[in-house]
């Protein structure tokens, strides 16, 4: 199992008086008694984790765990890893914000072997929203050229249904269709751009490992993308588990069912090794 | 050093000593290695027993590690003794309880080698076998797959407690020394606990002392009674009990979480740990990584060096160790309390119902293969009685030819010797399942008695 060592989390609510552990079961400890109720995961009904914090369900109480009450960000995402690495053996419903990294429910301890690339840096952020503006770039470019096109006809038809096209005007109406097509195409342009950025952004709002250290690794079994903290250097995220990748000049971004799970920079690996990087994840992964 | 602290509580399998390790030093324990390539298929994860900086035993677990599931267990390079604090703790320990001492007093130097976390201590009785017959030291060699190493036995079934009884030896075989059995010939038959085993997986311990006392234990037919440590940390829910009418008609209140903590001998309700006892359970994990782990991984894949020597555990000893009791009965005196004559009867008649209730199994096969193995470590003359009838019903046929090779282990019956004759001399067809195991307990019987 991964991140099988992670030290439970322990977190008091002064207001209620009551002492959470998060571990290999739930505990919750009122103050000065002396028999806690204790959880099996498997008991858990639903659990929902978000900036505010985590509210976790029974068959017959609710308790939630505000972020405030966690001493750091650290012991907030490690309990958050506790509670996926439960998720994944016993299926309770787990509702999550997005999340910039894998969620270690996809986890397995594998040994990285010798051919393992591991880095760690900060996800920067414009590099990421210049990765989704390349990538809408790409998908964009043909769509555009089509709606300039377009707006060149119809401004053109426009002209001569209500001035008339003449030898005289001809001269004058060409270009004035051809910068409406390029103005308006433009603004389309700017506006999906500022949705490409909105939406890494909201991404990265949603998470708070956005603004921590991440360490990086590619290896031949799998691939990591986790909190430094967190990290335990033997739990990769299987090749299996990922559909195909993205690479910008800046960034790989790693998909799953047409949604991206990892972004992982390539100033992690450093210039040297990021193309060895690149070799292993072409190896493994469909480049798109 | 550890912080121990220990307390005797009585639960309902007995007393028990519970012990807490906090801040231990770890060199002693379990860990997960994951799933390493080359090794296994992408679908298993290894977990390795470890002493000191020596990888001892490799349990590869099959189905991603199911609990359900038996391991390949193999012996690693095994404990060289190269950790001198390590070698003087364990022989200190031994050294006092083979003087009488109290667990506690006598495992007072070990406790502190231990991962953090709660164990529970006490002695119980083991066979030095794999559980199919092969003497211990020796049996693991090549990895393969260990009946009776899953963590929850399918026959006991999850909410029993059994005792672990098999051992897997923590020394490579090529320690074994004629000389210091020579030695411990005489010593066993004042020993008051002639080893100290380590609960590993199921069934099966690791031993970490006594080898060469296991020897002459079984040589000598001495009970190989082993002082046990064993970590406390899967919880465990008791069945609701059935609701009883009342007249009040006054709902049962409601009640959440787990019941308690438990290893495979002993459960502790909640209620019953000493409260700094269960945060040490409730703020640990069931197994760490140690600092060395990865000195560890290195030393996995070395061949363990081949001794260049004459010695060879006796050969009388290996044969016993085919007599000892196996798996299959162990695993039954867990799934089953008793079973009375008409219980049996019924069974025979083909029914696995009695009085209303399932005897064993719903399953007539499984019922007649857990009342056989259960009647054989119980009661050898009723174990007889039921094999020769089992095999005398035409309608059982399927179950004739594991009874009869069953029965063949049961040495110098004169009942038995009888009905194989019989049963060969008549040349009943329906006896041709049975032919080989009773021409085999025929030449046996008839050199044994001539």
């Amino acid at each position: 199992m991964a991140f099988c060592d992670l030290k439970p989390v322990s977190v008091t609510d002064e207001n209620t008086g009551l002492t959470y552990i998060i571990g290999s079961v739930f505990s919750v400890c009122p103050f000065g008694a002396n028999s806690p109720k204790v959880y099996s995961w498997g008991q858990v009904r639903s659990i929902s984790a978000s900036r505010a914090g985590i509210v976790v369900e029974t068959e017959l109480s609710a308790y939630t765990l505000k972020s405030k009450l966690f001493s750091s960000t650290d012991e907030y995402l490690r309990a958050i890893a506790l509670i996926e690495c439960a998720y994944k053996k016993y299926k309770f419903d787990y509702v999550h914000e997005k999340r910039l990294l894998p969620l270690k429910s996809l986890y397995r301890e594998f040994s990285q072997g010798t051919d393992a690339y591991i880095g760690e840096c900060e996800i920067d952020g414009n590099d990421a929203a210049n990765a989704f503006i390349s990538l809408m770039n790409v998908k964009l470019v043909k769509l555009l050229w089509l709606i300039a096109l377009l707006i060149m006809l119809v401004t053109f038809g426009a002209l001569h249904y209500f001035v008339g096209v003449t030898r005289d005007n001809l001269l004058y109406f060409i270009p004035i269709a051809a910068a409406s097509g390029g103005i308006i195409t433009l603004i389309v342009y700017l506006i999906c751009h500022s949705v490409a950025k909105s939406k890494f952004y909201r991404i990265a709002d949603c998470d708070p490992a956005a603004d921590l250290n991440i360490t990086f690794v590619v290896s031949k079994f799998g691939f990591a993308a986790c909190e430094s903290a967190t990290y335990q250097g033997r739990d990769l995220v299987p090749w299996s588990e990922a559909d195909y990748f993205i690479e910008t000049d800046k960034i790989f971004i790693i998909y799953k069912s047409n949604s991206p799970i990892a972004f992982i920079p390539k100033k992690a690996f450093g210039k040297k090794f990021a193309g060895g990087a690149a070799d292993i994840l072409a190896l493994k992964l469909e480049q798109r | 050093m550890g912080v121990i602290k220990s307390e005797k509580i009585e639960t309902a399998e007995g007393s028990v000593v519970l012990v807490s390790v906090t801040d231990g030093a770890g060199i002693i324990g379990t860990c997960s290695a994951g799933h390493i390539p080359m090794n296994s298929d992408e679908a298993s994860v290894t977990r390795l027993f470890y002493m000191g900086n020596d990888p001892v035993v490799r349990l590869v677990c099959p189905n991603h590690g199911s609990r359900r599931s038996d391991k390949l267990a193999s012996l690693c390079p095994g404990f060289e003794g190269s950790d001198i604090n390590l070698r003087e703790a364990l022989t200190e320990s031994f050294d006092k309880l083979t003087r009488g001492e109290s667990l506690e007093a006598g495992l007072h130097d070990l406790f502190p080698l231990l991962q953090d976390g709660v164990y529970a201590v006490y002695t119980s009785d083991y066979y030095p076998t794999d559980g199919n017959g092969t003497f211990f030291w020796g049996a693991y060699n090549i990895s393969h797959e260990v009946r009776g190493t899953a963590e929850r036995n399918r026959v006991i079934g999850k909410d029993r407690t059994y005792k672990p009884c098999f051992l897997i030896p923590s020394e490579p075989p090529g320690h074994y020394s004629p000389k210091i059995k020579a030695t411990t010939d005489e010593a066993v038959k004042t020993r008051r606990c002639q080893g100290i085993a380590f609960h590993l997986t199921g069934m099966f311990s690791v031993l970490l002392k006594g080898h060469h006392g296991a020897v002459s234990c079984v040589e000598k037919d001495i009970p190989f009674k082993c002082a046990v440590i064993e970590k406390i940390t899967e919880p465990y829910i008791d069945p609701p009990l059935p609701q009883v009418p009342n007249d009040s008609e006054q709902p049962a209140p409601a009640h959440e979480g787990i019941t308690g903590f438990r290893s495979p001998s002993v459960k502790v309700p909640l209620e019953l740990f000493p409260w700094e006892m269960l945060l040490n359970i409730l703020g640990g994990r069931a197994e760490y990584k140690p600092e060395h782990f990865n000195v560890l991984l290195k030393k996995l894949n070395t061949v363990r060096k081949k001794s260049v020597t004459n010695n060879v555990i006796p050969r009388n000893v290996l044969e016993k160790s085919e007599r000892m009791p196996d798996i299959e009965m162990m695993e039954s005196t867990g799934a089953i309390s008793g079973l009375s004559d008409e219980q049996l009867d019924a069974l025979l008649a083909g029914d696995t119902e009695y009085d209303g209730s399932v005897i064993i199994s719903p399953n007539l096969y499984s019922s007649m293969i857990t009342a056989c193995s259960y009647l054989q470590f119980t009661d050898k003359n009723r174990f007889i009685d039921f094999a020769i009838k089992a095999m005398s019903r035409p309608e059982l046929g399927a179950t004739h030819e594991y009874i009869a090779r069953r029965a063949s282990a049961v040495a110098n019956s004169a009942k038995l010797y009888k009905f194989f004759k019989d049963a060969v001399g008549s040349g009943d067809i329906r006896f041709e399942k049975i032919t080989a195991a009773a021409n085999r307990y025929i030449a046996d019987y008839e050199a044994a008695n001539n």
